[in-house]
């Protein structure tokens, strides 16, 4: 009887209605896990039926030829229109030569019955050689599987071949797939927060799955001893289980090999339940946040191997449960942090036992910028979810929380906080944003995702400045109080989490809750409500106003009210919009938000003294501070706030101006009054008196004397001639931090200076030649620039220059010298980079062109 | 058919495309462009360094119509992009030969 091979006419309508089975068999809830074994076992025998008949027609010898599955078909999973890696595996280059007939026909009838068939062919001595340029090859035969003809050929190759090539590869492997993991991981922005992931490649994927297992594999399967076993398979299993029906329901919606979970998608899956054994009915938001919860299970999985460390034989229980117990009787160590491997860990694993060091650890973590290792996060993980184990200081309070935000990276600290739960332990309110997908054509990623990552943006502008980013690093690198910027965009899209019909009355809302638990002051809650409140304000003007339009500017200034606000808020439009999706912030609107920066900024420093305040118009602000002062009289207040100009308000909360006024009030009996204030990282010095000579270079003098670094300073006068002058300055070596005892010495000798008591010189002669004798760490020109037009009454000038010791009572010496009155001075730092706005006049007018030239060619001869 | 390519400030942006969707014109291309006619640039100075702006941000338009709509479209954008100031931009019209819808290669008029 002549052997034929079954016609396609009667193969190809069996497999279309085995394939139409599983697909119905998947519909009617058969779990991935079977749907998947159902269509591996399809493939394998329509293969093994083609594969042999042909062979038989052919009359060719089953001996030195193999076939294998690889890959995803290899390990029997196989997705409905998954490709079929195949292997023709030759025992020499002969037979190699003569098959090459069947295996076309093979492939050519595969492929019109349906199946997708990637194949490739080797004999078995080319498989003894690795190819360096081919890891995904290797990787691939690692799961390799039997399929059909010369058995012992597969076992020559498994058993004595790929068992020696394979050991002696596995560190060339391991290197290739950790690399090409990072590559993947990379091209998805290495977060499982993707608003429409693809389930099979981006990280949390059913990619990082197999990546795994590839690594235990290539590693010796090293299982790390913290979890338990049965815990963590299970979770995986569940995991895998979810993902892959997932993906099978992609490939049957979409009809290919097609793994984007779109939004259209989502609301099906979630419709139908899809992964899911209870009845509960869930909407496509908090059926993505399981699906979000599952990635978390495979990608923290793929992670952990990815950075494989030395096996510890006690389990992590035994060693917290002796570390806490120990804890009680033992010192503590100095040396509680190490950076190994570049990641950081925590020494003493005693101090486990106090959730202070733990916050201690991330504190350092954002200072430094160097992450946690997985252990220490594993180490922190674990803790977290027993809550038998004694842990002391659980509760985080502002202090510790600001400090992790006010460092120069905190993202590095936030990212781990958040995987771990601490995040939402500090910031309850975050929780309403976890894994939330919330549908635009514009996000890429969920809210918490997107929130984190205008952080890390900000972050990065510390260490490079791209090209979008270049005017903005200066900003971030001197901006003050980060901590409340940062806080502001943790709570600026929490509102969508919330029942609000507008996002930014939610944050509000949870702002307010937040700030009483961390106590934050009025004036810390003031700011960042002000920052929720307004953070789509700049990004709004930018876009639809006409920002060269000077009425734009001014508005737009008057409701930012003061620079370090706008410094922040433009951070913050400048992060927001970065992290909408890689390609959001253009270039275009980079420099659209730059030009209103400076456009908004210039207007600051060039219409201080415009606007002036007149005390009958303010009469909230007059009961603020009357009752804040217990009782003073309405017109004493009037007083004392007639003619100041009206930034001086805007820069000063009611809490300040009431001080003021108390010093003010002293005057009397004391012509000159201090008060010195510490705050976050520098000292504030604030000081009232009647107008004089020099005032402002005598005071820089005497600050300079004390080895203080000035890096911010304003001074107004009100319409009666009295100066209020605020001096924010560093104790560059810790005079008054070591010595509180010598802020009373400090501010008498200020006063004592002022009142030509003391005299400054013989004071500021050692101090300044030391700091002149120390090389600048970066050059900045000085220029020197005269403004007439943008104030009525005074001449602005605008000294840039490089920061030094005394810089600014030279400067203010050189003025007193030409006879120039300031009116307002508004001083600033960036960096080694000095920046000093004065309005000057001189005997109640502008400065004469002549006058000009004069004070230029000093001021250039001091500054030189 | 015709194409329009209309130059305009960003801050109209919004009111032409909303004129626009009102009189049934949906479809458009935008694009986040730079430069300048008569109204040159200008030199802006922070803190010390001078930033000279000679390329304006504009936003370009791009819109292809079937005849009889072209001049509703060029009137709606006349009305709402104009401010009346230098560097309210230009509008250019082309002739198109032909348009194809990728997905279903339709031609003509109905592929837009």
């Amino acid at each position: 009887m002549e052997e034929s091979v079954t016609p396609l006419s009667v193969l190809g309508p069996q497999c279309d209605a085995q394939r139409e089975r599983i697909k119905k068999l998947f519909e009617s809830g058969a779990s991935a896990q079977e749907t998947l074994r159902q269509l591996c076992e399809l493939a394998d025998g329509t293969i093994r039926k083609v594969f042999g008949e042909l062979q038989q027609v052919r009359s060719e010898s089953a001996q030195g030829l193999s076939l294998l599955a690889l890959g995803g078909y290899g390990r029997e999973v196989l997705f409905p229109y998954s490709d079929l890696d195949l292997l023709f595996l030759f025992a020499n280059e002969k037979i190699e030569e003569e098959s090459r007939p069947l295996i076309a026909e093979f492939s050519r009838m595969l492929w019109d019955l349906g199946f997708r068939v990637s194949s490739a062919g080797r004999t078995i001595d080319e498989c003894k050689k690795i190819e360096q340029d081919n890891a995904e090859f290797h990787l691939a035969m690692l799961d390799r599987r039997f399929l059909d003809g010369d058995k012992s050929l597969f076992e020559k190759l498994d058993t004595k071949v790929l068992s020696v090539a394979e050991k002696q590869a596995r560190p060339f492997l391991l290197v290739e797939l950790q690399r090409l993991t990072r590559d993947r991981l990379g091209r998805y922005g290495n977060t499982i927060f993707h608003l429409e992931p693809n389930v099979k490649d981006a990280p949390g994927g059913l990619r990082d799955f197999h990546s795994t297992l590839w690594m235990r594999q290539l590693a010796g399967d090293r299982r790390d001893p913290r979890f338990s076993p049965v815990n963590e398979d299970e979770l995986t299993r569940n995991a895998v289980e979810f993902l892959s029906a997932i993906r099978c329901f992609l490939h049957y919606s979409n009809g290919r090999n097609d793994n984007t979970l779109t939004y259209e998608l989502q609301a099906q899956a979630a419709e139908r339940s899809l992964g899911i054994d209870d009845n509960l009915r869930r909407n496509a938001a908090e059926w993505m946040r399981l699906y979000f919860r599952h990635a978390r299970t495979l990608n923290r999985q793929l992670l952990r191997y990815t950075e494989q460390r030395a096996q510890v034989a006690v389990s992590l229980r035994q060693r917290l449960l002796a570390a806490t117990i120990g804890a009680r009787s033992e010192a503590p160590t100095n040396r509680l942090f190490n950076v190994r491997d570049g990641l950081l860990e925590i020494a003493n694993e005693q101090a486990y036992a106090d959730r202070n060091t733990t916050y201690e650890l991330l504190a350092e973590a954002a200072k430094t910028g160097v992450p946690l290792s997985r252990d220490a996060e594993r180490s922190i993980a674990y803790i977290m979810a027993h809550p038998e184990l004694p842990q002391r200081n659980s509760r985080i309070g502002w202090p510790v929380l600001s400090e992790i935000l006010n460092a120069d990276y905190p993202g590095v600290a936030l990212r781990p906080m958040h995987r771990l739960g601490l995040l939402v332990e500090a910031l309850p309110e975050f929780r309403s944003i976890d894994s939330l997908v919330v549908r635009d054509f514009y996000h890429r990623y969920t809210v918490d995702e997107h929130s984190l990552r205008t952080i890390e943006h900000l972050q990065d502008l510390g260490d490079s400045s791209d090209s979008l980013g270049k005017h903005f690093a200066p900003i971030w690198k001197t901006v003050d109080r980060r901590d409340l910027l940062i806080l502001s965009l943790l709570l600026h899209d929490v509102g969508k989490g919330m029942p609000v019909e507008n996002h930014v009355t939610g944050s509000l809302q949870a702002l307010e809750i937040a700030s009483d638990r961390l106590k934050l002051t009025p004036e810390e809650k003031a700011e960042v409500h002000f920052l929720i409140e307004h953070h789509l304000d700049m990004s709004a003007t930018v876009q639809r106003r006409d920002i060269f339009d000077p009425a734009t500017v001014s508005g737009f200034a008057a409701t930012v009210t003061t620079h370090e606000r706008l410094q922040r808020l433009c951070l913050m439009t400048y992060a927001d919009i970065h992290a909408v999706n890689p390609e959001a912030l253009t270039p275009w609107k980079a420099e659209m938000l730059w030009q209103l920066f400076v456009a908004t900024s210039n207007h600051f420093s060039r219409t201080a003294d415009r606007d002036r305040v007149h005390a009958s118009d303010e009469a909230v602000l007059l009961e603020q501070v009357r009752q804040l002062v217990g009782g003073a009289a309405k017109s004493d207040v009037e007083r004392f706030l007639e003619g100041f100009p009206r930034r001086y308000m805007a820069a000063h909360s009611p809490a300040e101006i009431a001080s003021h006024f108390a010093l003010y009030r002293k005057l009397g009996s004391e012509p000159v009054q201090t008060d010195v204030k510490k705050t976050h990282h520098a000292f504030t010095l604030t000081l009232l008196s009647a107008d004089r000579p020099a005032l402002f270079a005598t005071i820089a003098g005497a600050l300079a004397a004390w080895g203080m670094n000035i890096v911010k300073a304003d001074a107004f006068a009100n319409a009666a001639g009295v100066v209020l002058d605020t001096f924010h300055f560093v104790d560059m070596h810790k005079t008054l931090e070591m010595n509180p005892d010598e802020v009373a010495r400090f501010q008498q000798s200020v006063g004592d200076v002022v009142n030509g008591k003391q005299p400054l010189e013989p004071m500021l002669k050692g101090r300044l030649a030391a700091g002149m004798a120390r090389p600048p760490k970066v050059a900045v020109a000085t220029s020197i620039n005269f403004d007439d037009g943008s104030s009525d009454h005074s001449t602005l000038v605008e000294v840039v220059t490089q920061d030094r010791p005394g810089l600014l009572y030279g400067i203010g010496s050189a003025l007193a010298r030409l006879g120039c009155n300031i009116d307002v001075a508004l001083i600033d730092t960036e960096g080694q980079k000095a920046i000093d706005v004065f309005y000057l006049t001189s005997q109640g007018k502008k400065l004469l062109p002549q006058k000009q030239e004069l004070l230029k060619e000093v001021l250039q001869g001091t500054l030189s | 058919m015709m194409k329009i390519e209309a130059i305009i400030q960003p801050s109209r942006f919004e009111s032409v495309k909303d004129a626009l969707l009102e009189i049934g014109i949906e479809g458009m291309t935008v694009i986040e462009v730079r430069g300048h006619g008569r109204q040159k640039g200008h030199t802006e100075v922070y803190r010390g360094r001078e930033y000279t702006v000679d390329l304006l941000p504009k936003i370009k338009i791009e819109l292809v119509l079937a005849d009889q709509l072209v001049n509703r479209a060029v009137e709606t954008i006349l009305k709402t992009a104009k401010t009346g100031k230098i560097g309210d931009g230009k509008i250019f019209l082309t002739r198109v030969e032909e348009a194809i819808r990728i997905r279903n290669e339709e031609r003509g008029e109905s592929a837009l």
